[in-house]
């Protein structure tokens, strides 16, 4: 074996010195070279990717011109739903780099109400006057969902309601008219069962996704119940009282979701229903996560319904469909027609150290300049009524676009049934769901029992 | 400067990367194992309130019970299929075809396992998927693939095989290159069929391959995640899923990083025991030539 001497050593040591002090000054890049970090911008995680985040550059730059003060740096945390993005927001914090402000959905609208956002309520007291605009233009519906024990955590600026999307063509060769506003569940499977007959073996007229926003919920919501308790906190008359006068004493503090309600007869009833559907094959067994070969099958024609909101339009408009190849009505009525919806806003987080700041953006992004530059294609709807017009849709939008907003003011509206521990029951629900649709009359009770069980040991946790 | 000192100088990089991105992160997973930690709250000292938990939970039972049943079917069906594979290319074919279908039969297993999945998500479609519509072609109604509970696990098993035989074939390839022809020769001087030489030469010869194959095979299969988090996300009810699916759902979703931990110390122990009595089986079905 080669025997090295001291002097080898201190020569070979001289010469590594050597070469890493020449790597030293190289020009490279280092951590302290990634734009915003270790600088005093404020931090916005937005869900996406850096497409989406380099989509909102017209915003920043807006907001910067506004406010040159407030350095802004948008971060994409990509994620495959909501709860991939809140687990990627909770590492951050917990790595000890949580944003400023990030974008949360009301299905982790209460996660983040309980344990890391800050309430809004000061600010909105104290700025009354310039968020006076906003809330005469957003309905009280949609700022319900973002309150929570009173005090209100987020100002939404995009929402979402479970509409029926019903494709023109199927329609048409089954002979089918657009349907009455309050068509009922029996006018439904009257739709289906003639589109069916009038279409081919690959034909499906009614397609569904197995998640918490557009799966069984809907069928719950117009059956007048849901798979969790439901009830109302107190408090939030202040916001009431000041911007919406009509609605206090109606309003109330936010939702509260604390216990299972799957053994509930109508909840049985509604997965009946649903199950039948599919056992006639009128429906399509749900799939897991978001449908990625919805928007190609819908717009290919093989499928006749399925539940959407107002983001499909843009996707519809890129897959080639004209607006006269689809239109959307309202969800079926039951027992009642009550929607459910989805909506998005920003939140401040607890830990920024830069909340002014914050605040100044969550204004910004909810003024009606900001959410025009936020949404200038119909991929969501706007919570300001005065920005779903005909401009949003022309060219693009079905024909009766306009029940895209009217869901709020015409029937009554819900929100994702989405308490702090949403995920572990978006869990729940999603594993027992294809269960019971799937399996006999037979078996639902048991399949029910059984998410009766997931959904309690989910709420204790 | 002394040769020992040298000795640790070399070794002071691999060491210091070693211990702060591996050994540290298993001490500080076994130490979280003791406590209640959501990332927001400081984390509370539990005892083994997590093990306990993990003990009695049902759907963490059935996880692990799906992933001991997906092991041995995946497994031996991966295993089969390289074997079966790798003795046809082995035979008395020109190089450049050999050499076709080492790559051929090898791709899978360089792509990514989320990607394959959505692939196989689509083919595999109740409604719309290539396959059920190629069976309906030969008059089979559609099949329920990934919405029934057999079904589910049977796709979730065929696309882990198809996807992970290539690296099981690659090592059979070298194992059979290793056994010499003159062995094969007196076999058929004493007149022994193919098929006798495979049970008798083939397979026994090749004994310590298939060793180190099902080890690799059975501690990979125990941590299957991505094809059934993309294809089924563990359903329908708890059907797919997966140990390693309960400690990504615990941490990640329930925000339960305590129970998670446990989770993965109790699924390590059963990793190391499996191979520990394949190593101690191999004394007595391995054969070193």
């Amino acid at each position: 074996m080669m025997q090295l001497s001291r002097r080898g050593v201190l020569a070979g040591a001289v010469g590594v010195g050597t070469v890493g002090l020449c790597a030293s000054q190289w020009s490279r890049l280092t951590g302290a070279d990634i734009p915003g970090r270790h600088d005093d911008s404020l931090s916005i995680a937005i869900l996406g990717t850096n497409q989406d985040a380099e989509a909102r550059q017209s915003l920043v730059k807006a907001f910067t011109a506004k406010h040159p003060d407030i350095p802004v740096r948008l971060q994409a945390v990509q994620g495959t739903d909501w709860a991939d993005f809140f687990a990627k927001i909770l590492t951050m914090v917990a790595a000890g780099t949580p944003p400023d402000v990030c974008v949360v959905a009301t299905e982790g609208a209460q996660l983040f109400a309980e344990r890391l956002a800050e309430p809004l309520d000061e600010y909105v007291k104290r700025d009354a006057a310039e968020v006076q605009n906003y809330f005469d233009d957003v309905h009280p519906s949609l700022i319900e969902a973002f309150m929570y024990k009173g005090s209100l955590y987020q100002m939404p600026i995009d929402f979402n309601a479970a509409n029926m999307y019903l494709n023109t063509e199927a329609m048409g060769r089954a002979g089918i008219e657009y349907p009455a506003p309050d068509w009922s569940t029996q006018d439904f499977l009257d739709v289906a069962r003639r589109m069916k007959q009038a279409a081919d073996s690959t034909f499906v007229p009614f397609y569904w996704t197995n998640r918490l926003w557009g799966g069984i919920v809907p069928w719950l919501y117009i059956n007048d119940t849901s798979f969790l308790t439901e009830q109302k906190a107190d408090g939030g008359d202040w916001l009431w009282e000041q911007f919406y006068p009509a609605e206090a004493g109606k309003r109330s503090g936010g939702y509260l979701w604390e216990g299972s309600n799957a053994t509930d007869a109508r909840v049985a009833e509604s997965f009946e229903f649903v199950r039948a559907l599919v056992h006639e094959g009128l429906g399509t067994s749900p799939a897991q996560g978001g449908g990625n070969e919805l928007v190609g099958q819908f717009s290919g024609g093989s499928i006749g319904m399925t539940p959407a909101g107002g983001f499909w339009v843009q996707g519809l408009s890129a897959a080639g469909l004209k607006p006269s190849d689809y239109d959307v009505a309202y969800f079926p009525k039951w027992r009642s027609q009550r929607h459910q919806f989805g909506a998005a806003g920003y939140a401040i987080l607890k830990t920024s150290k830069r909340k002014d700041e914050a605040w100044e953006w969550v204004k910004f992004c909810t003024s009606l300049e900001g959410m025009q530059l936020a949404f200038p294609r119909p991929e969501t709807t706007p919570t300001r009524r005065s920005m779903c017009n005909e401009a949003l849709y022309s060219e693009k939008g079905p024909a009766h676009w306009k029940i895209f907003y009217d869901t709020l003011d015409n029937l009554p509206c819900v929100p994702i049934p989405a308490p702090p521990q949403q995920a572990a029951v978006e869990t729940a629900l999603i594993k027992n769901v294809l269960g019971a649709v799937t399996g006999s009359a037979a078996d639902l009770p048991a399949a029910l029992s059984r998410l009766d069980e997931d959904l309690s040991r989910a709420l204790e946790s | 400067m002394s040769r020992k000192t040298l000795i640790w100088l070399f070794l002071a990089p691999t060491l210091i990367g070693l211990g702060l991105f591996t050994f540290l992160p298993i001490v500080a997973s076994v130490l979280l194992a003791f406590f209640r930690w959501d990332i927001i709250t400081p984390p509370e000292f539990v005892g083994f309130d997590n093990f306990a938990e993990v003990v009695t939970d049902p759907t963490i039972r059935v996880s692990f019970l799906n992933t001991i049943g997906f092991v041995v079917v995946a497994v031996t069906l991966q295993l089969a299929v390289a074997l079966a594979l790798a003795v046809l290319v082995n035979a008395k074919l020109p190089n450049l075809i050999k050499s076709f279908f080492r790559s051929v039969l090898f791709f899978p297993l360089i792509l990514s396992a989320a990607s394959v999945s959505i692939i196989m998500s689509y083919l595999f479609n109740e409604n719309f998927g290539v396959v059920n519509q190629l069976l309906n072609l030969v008059g089979v109604g559609n099949v329920p693939w990934l919405t029934s509970t057999h079904g589910a696990m049977v796709v979730v098993v065929l696309v882990y095989v198809w996807q992970n035989f290539g690296f099981s074939f690659l090592l059979f390839l070298g194992g059979l290159a290793s056994i010499p022809n003159e062995v094969y020769e007196a076999g058929q001087v004493d007149g022994a069929s193919s098929w006798q030489q495979f049970w008798k030469i083939t397979l026994p010869l090749v004994s310590p391959t298939t060793l180190v194959a099902s080890v690799m095979a059975i501690i990979s299969a125990l941590q299957i995640f991505d094809q059934p988090y993309v294809l089924t996300r563990g359903g329908p009810g708890d059907s797919t899923r997966t140990a390693v699916m309960v400690i990504y759902e615990s941490a990640f979703k329930q925000l339960e990083f305590g129970k998670a931990s446990a989770i993965g110390i109790i699924l390590t122990i059963v990793i190391m025991l499996v191979t520990a009595v394949q190593f101690r089986l191999s004394r007595r079905y391995v054969f070193y030539g």
